[in-house]
């Protein structure tokens, strides 16, 4: 997809990690804003309205937590997070806030534009899936008659099993904490089962993955969630 | 047992002064001889009999009822100037009087007595109390001890020494002491010192009683008490009254040295951990700059001449390098100072197995690598934050050391109460006195020293396996391989999901 005509808000108290940023995402036509603060960042997210942000999780002046509890008191604006590689407690809080994704220091900037193509792209589509039918490597799913097949051959999911596949597929390339998935799965008073959403993951991977320990599409982001990945 | 009078005379003082008030009695009674009854001056003399013995004690006493009955016999006793008596009725009152002088002079002499133990009791309860006093304004052992000799100086024919352990158990001397330690003493000292039973001594002169101090938690010390056998058992009580005193001074000098080597801790620690934290901050904010930016470089819109381009990959890769060797670092330093929280969940361990794999980059290195899993492995419960750690970290040293192409094996099976991951390869192996230290920081298992790598992979896979409740160890069974154990312990019941029509 290309991200041109895009608008990016960059929140980030680094200058030289703002500047390489900067220049990738222009390089790929998006136009860029930096703000230096999370007040600065609060306050540009408001006026300019962005189609995207890009947050840094150690601004010196506040949580970023608090930054997208407020953006998502008015605003679906989908928000990636930077962040350090030890902080998965930070990471998880912020992804349950409602920051859609994040990318832990240091990336590669092709990883940064594949990240930011997606977010928009998911934003754009309103998180809905174009059509009912969804393929993947040798998969074809079809939502609205409850039927998976591979390689042609019928694949029999239980019902908790679609479920969770139509949840990771509505949100394909966003990383889902374990929280998020058990809500819409199972519902909320079963956030704290993670031992039950672990063994379907393995259920899915078993009967749709080619090698099952070394999944392509159903990935583990390690003590944070899962990603669905084409 | 010491003579004792009441008003501190000799003894041949105090019989004297009993003859004499006896003759004094005799004076002043002879003029009454006429006008009273004779059984009255008998009772003088009883008077005066009993008065020496309450001021003179019970020998002066029995001396003045026997001058009393000479006199009496002689002066009063028909015919007079005679000792010879006519009446057999006066052997009774001679009997009488020689009696009272015994029972009061004994009646006397007990209470005396008991006086003075109590008087001496007191001085010694004092001299406890200021002891302890002083204990409990010491500030180290040696002082402790100085004080305890200081209240002993008081007993001359005892002798005193004190034996305090070192932080590795040995007992040593502490102290001014005139003698050293026998062999025997020494050996005496210590299993009092383990078993917390005190031994006497006594095959040798002068005799040991060698008591432990006893502090709350443990024993703190021996205090050896020289002197005679009776003499030691005599003040054993007190003996044992100081050394109470002097385990409880040490016992608290003790504690406060934990407290403080408790918050020097707490400081130092305090310390590490916000230098933890400006370090992993301060130093990857540049690496990532310096790696974002040679990232950009090596982009085809920059357009960069095919012999810059290879410099600026080679710039990201040694940032990324760079990276992974703080991040060990961090991580070995988090681990040793224990501030690592494991995070532990039941889950499936071919997860973190596959997640591993991708961030290793063996592929990429073109080194496959085969898993194996036993049928029905349980969930296991472990922090997968931290595992992933162990698996990257052996994936990517079995890459590291593989022939080109060769096959990376890992296999995850269950043996009993644990579960066993092996992971190795087709390469030369660890150096053969090397399999022990592989897992020591900073230590490299391969002699030849043609890759890079500072060594903590492996610490840090011992360091997570262990805080795991785990062994981990490294063979040359077919290439080189090590091998860890996970406890496997209860799973949580998962429930069958009830089937529907889907």
């Amino acid at each position: 997809m290309n991200t041109a005509e895009f608008s990016v808000l960059l929140v980030e108290d680094e200058k030289e990690i703002r500047r390489f940023v900067r220049q990738a995402l222009e390089g790929d036509g998006c136009r860029v804003r930096e703000a230096g603060t999370m007040a600065q960042g609060l306050s540009d997210a408001t006026n300019d309205k962005p189609d995207l942000i890009i947050l840094d999780l150690g601004l010196p002046d506040g949580d970023g937590v608090v930054f997208v509890q407020r953006l998502r008191s008015w605003s679906n604006i989908p928000v990636l997070v930077l962040s350090a590689r030890t902080a998965e407690q930070s990471k998880i809080a912020v992804l349950d806030a409602g920051a859609d994704d994040y990318l832990t220091k240091p990336f590669s900037v092709g990883e940064l534009l594949a990240r930011v193509r997606a977010s928009l792209r998911r934003s754009r589509s309103g998180h809905m899936l174009e059509s009912p039918v969804v393929q993947f490597g040798n998969i074809e799913v079809d939502l609205s008659r409850h039927l998976v097949s591979k390689d042609g051959l019928p694949v029999k999911l239980t019902a908790i099993e679609l479920k969770l596949l139509s949840v990771l597929l509505a949100n394909a390339g966003r990383v889902m904490t374990h929280r998020h998935l058990l809500r819409d799965v199972w519902g909320a008073s079963h956030i704290e089962s993670t031992h039950y959403l672990r063994i379907y993951v393995a259920h899915l991977r078993q009967k749709l993955e080619e090698d099952a320990t070394q999944p392509v599409h159903f990935q583990t982001e390690i003590g944070i969630g899962y990603r669905f990945q084409y | 047992m010491q003579q004792v009078t009441g008003i501190g005379l000799s003894r041949w003082a105090s019989h004297l002064l009993a003859i004499l008030s006896c003759a004094f009695t005799a004076m002043i009674t002879q003029p009454l001889r006429e006008l009273v009854d004779q059984a009255n001056i008998v009772m003088l003399f009883l008077l005066t009999v009993a008065l020496v013995a309450v001021w003179l004690g019970r020998k002066p006493a029995i001396t003045a009822s026997l001058v009393s009955i000479a006199l009496f016999d002689f002066f009063f006793v028909s015919p007079r100037f005679s000792f010879a008596v006519n009446d057999a009725q006066y052997l009774i009152t001679f009997a009488v009087m020689l009696m009272v002088a015994l029972i009061i002079g004994h009646l006397t002499n007990g209470l005396r007595q008991s006086a003075i133990d109590a008087g001496e009791r007191e001085q010694q309860t004092r001299a406890l109390y200021a002891l302890a006093q002083q204990l409990a304004g010491a500030v180290t052992a040696e002082q402790s001890t100085a004080y305890v000799q200081q209240f002993v100086s008081g007993h001359p024919q005892l002798g005193f020494r004190v034996l305090v352990p070192t932080s590795d158990e040995q007992l040593v001397l502490t102290g001014n002491t005139q003698h050293a330690i026998s062999l025997t003493e020494m050996m005496v000292a210590k299993s009092v010192f383990t078993s917390g039973n005190a031994i006497e001594i006594s095959d040798e002169s002068p005799a040991t009683l060698v008591l432990p101090l006893l502090g709350a938690t443990r024993s703190r010390g021996v205090l050896l008490v020289d002197g005679q056998i009776a003499t030691l058992r005599g003040q054993r009580a007190l003996m044992e009254a100081v050394a109470s005193l002097l385990a409880t001074a040490l016992d608290r000098l003790h504690f406060v040295e934990v407290a403080q080597q408790n918050r020097m801790q707490m400081l130092s620690e305090r310390l590490r951990s916000s230098i933890l934290a400006a370090l992993s901050h301060d130093v990857r904010t540049p690496l990532t700059v310096l790696y974002g930016l040679a990232d950009t470089l090596t982009l085809p819109q920059q357009q960069l001449p095919e012999a810059a381009r290879q410099t600026a990959c080679s710039i990201r890769d040694q940032a990324m390098r760079l990276n992974n060797m703080v991040n060990n670092l961090l991580d070995m330093a988090r681990l040793h100072a224990g501030q690592v929280q494991l995070h532990k969940e039941w889950q499936p361990i071919e997860e973190v197995i596959g997640t591993s794999i991708r961030l290793s980059g063996a592929d990429s290195q073109g080194h496959a690598v085969k898993v194996y899993l036993a049928d029905n492995l349980p969930l296991i419960e472990f922090d997968a934050v931290l595992l992933e750690r162990v698996f990257c970290n052996l994936i990517e040293n079995a890459a590291k050391y593989s022939p080109p192409d060769s096959d990376i094996a890992l296999s995850v099976t269950t043996e009993g109460q644990e579960a066993v991951v092996e992971v190795s390869n087709a390469g030369a192996g660890f150096a053969a006195n090397k399999l022990k230290l592989v897992f020591e920081p900073f230590e490299r298992g391969n002699a030849e020293g043609t890759v890079g790598g500072v060594g903590m992979g492996l610490a840090i896979c011992r360091a997570v396996i262990e805080a795991h409740c785990g062994q981990i160890s490294a063979s040359n069974l077919a290439g080189a391989r090590v091998r860890f154990t996970l406890p496997l312990g209860v799973p949580p019941v998962v429930e069958p999901e009830q089937e529907e029509a889907a």
